[in-house]
């Protein structure tokens, strides 16, 4: 699609997406409508329809996160196209031991953080480009114009602090869990949280 | 307590996973300093607005129709099927793919389309795909896609020349695709695979119709 996203499975980092767990049948997850779970299963077993519900389902949540973390709405639809087609072949290590909504987002920041490797691996970083956020942003849920501001200013903060301000602040992960996602170490995570609520509130007040 | 360790219990304390004893420790650092309790102040307000902020937004484009091509190839890997069949099979989603994603582009981006006007009332379903259907549980299908095209007539005047264009031409173009697959299931009949395929590009003609029907009046 011309935007110079390399995800070869040969050259893809890829990190840990779940622990040996027992079999998904003997460890159901809380919450986990029956409906869903069965979804899952027929899509594991390669049944396309069935995968295309769980897509429509959570394509949202994925491309927003996708360009929560890249900033460029382009390279944001390649990122969630690329989870998605991951999510398929992965689903058999799929055990439910999380919601599928859950692990599937772990296979999305999986593939943005991979995609940033390679691509600063071959000297072409994707770059923050918040003029090309959509300026509708409200369109989905009604937001204040202040949250719309934040989105901006997400979108323009440097790499590493974005990461884990996204991760951190707006999707609620743990600083361990940043740290074994990412490969920085927990004190480098919580420095670059700081930088980049430091750096939000200079722009936010601006 | 520091300053210094005080901040780093910043999080911890607003997620409510400090024991008893932290929180007296922090509340005491914060009681006598001005500067740590108006940085905890301003992280608490920034999580709140994060916390805020929408959780879903829908792309730009369909992205389903190039994941479901590349999904498709990775069965073809599989090698469940026999050649001829997946290979018409394969074409047929292709074309059906670049057809919806067309749409949703033209869609979206309001290309203006040149193309001569096609005859799609005129044209629709084989004999052969027909009979598909009623393998399908679908065989509804054409009374469903009657409907919907009667509809879609009543509202033409109503859509500029290009939408109706659009809508037309990818009509037609999903009917071709459908009456591929139908061929190739003539020849394959219990091929599992290709009875999918073609109950989606059901599902997405009737899809495409509908949504033609709710579009707002352009002229």
């Amino acid at each position: 699609m011309g935007t110079g996203i390399s995800m070869g499975v040969e050259t893809m980092a890829t990190f840990p997406i779940s622990n040996p767990v027992p079999p998904r049948a003997a460890m159901r997850v809380a919450g986990e409508p029956a409906s869903r779970e069965h979804l899952v299963d027929r899509a594991a077993g390669g049944d396309a329809e069935a995968f295309e519900e769980l897509y429509r389902e959570n394509v949202g949540r994925v491309y927003l996160l996708c360009l929560r973390m890249c900033g460029n709405p382009s390279t944001a639809e390649e990122l969630a196209q690329e989870a998605f087609v991951r999510a398929w072949q992965k689903l058999g290590s799929f055990r439910g031991e999380s919601a599928f909504s859950t692990w599937l987002h772990r296979v999305t920041v999986n593939i943005v953080l991979g995609n940033r490797r390679s691509t600063a691996r071959r000297e072409a970083r994707v770059k923050p480009v918040g003029d090309e956020l959509p300026v509708d942003l409200s369109v989905s849920e009604p937001s204040p114009g202040q949250a719309v501001d934040l989105e901006r200013s997400i979108a323009a903060l440097p790499d590493g602090a974005r990461t884990v301000f996204v991760l951190h602040d707006v999707e609620g992960y743990r600083h361990k869990e940043i740290a074994r996602l990412t490969g920085l170490a927990e004190g480098t995570s919580k420095a670059q949280l700081h930088r980049a609520r430091r750096l939000l509130r200079k722009a936010l007040t601006s | 307590m520091n300053c210094h360790e005080a901040i780093d219990r910043f999080d911890d304390f607003l997620d409510g996973r400090l024991d008893a004893v932290e929180v007296d420790d922090l509340q005491a650092h914060l009681a006598g300093c001005p500067s740590c309790a108006a940085e905890l102040e301003s992280i608490h307000e920034l999580r709140d607005l994060a916390a805020e902020l929408p959780r879903s937004l829908e792309p730009s484009r369909n992205l389903w129709p190039a994941i479901e091509a590349r999904i498709s190839e990775a069965k073809v890997v599989r090698g469940r099927f026999g050649r001829r069949a997946l290979l018409a099979a394969a074409a047929a989603v292709v074309v059906v793919s670049s057809v919806v994603t067309a749409y949703f582009i033209g869609r979206s981006q309001a290309v203006v389309v040149t193309a001569q006007s096609p005859v799609v009332a005129e044209s629709g379903p084989s004999e052969v795909l027909l009979a598909s259907f009623k393998g399908l549980g679908v065989d509804d299908y054409m009374a469903t896609r009657t409907e919907l095209m009667n509809a879609f007539d009543a509202r033409k005047h109503e859509l500029s020349a290009e939408t109706v264009n659009v809508v037309a031409e990818n009509l037609l173009l999903i009917d071709q695709a459908m009456n591929k697959i139908a061929e190739a299931l003539g020849e394959d009949p219990e091929n599992e695979f290709l009875m999918k395929q073609l109950a989606g590009a059901y599902r997405r003609q009737i899809d495409l119709l509908r949504r033609a029907v709710r579009m707002p009046a352009e002229v």
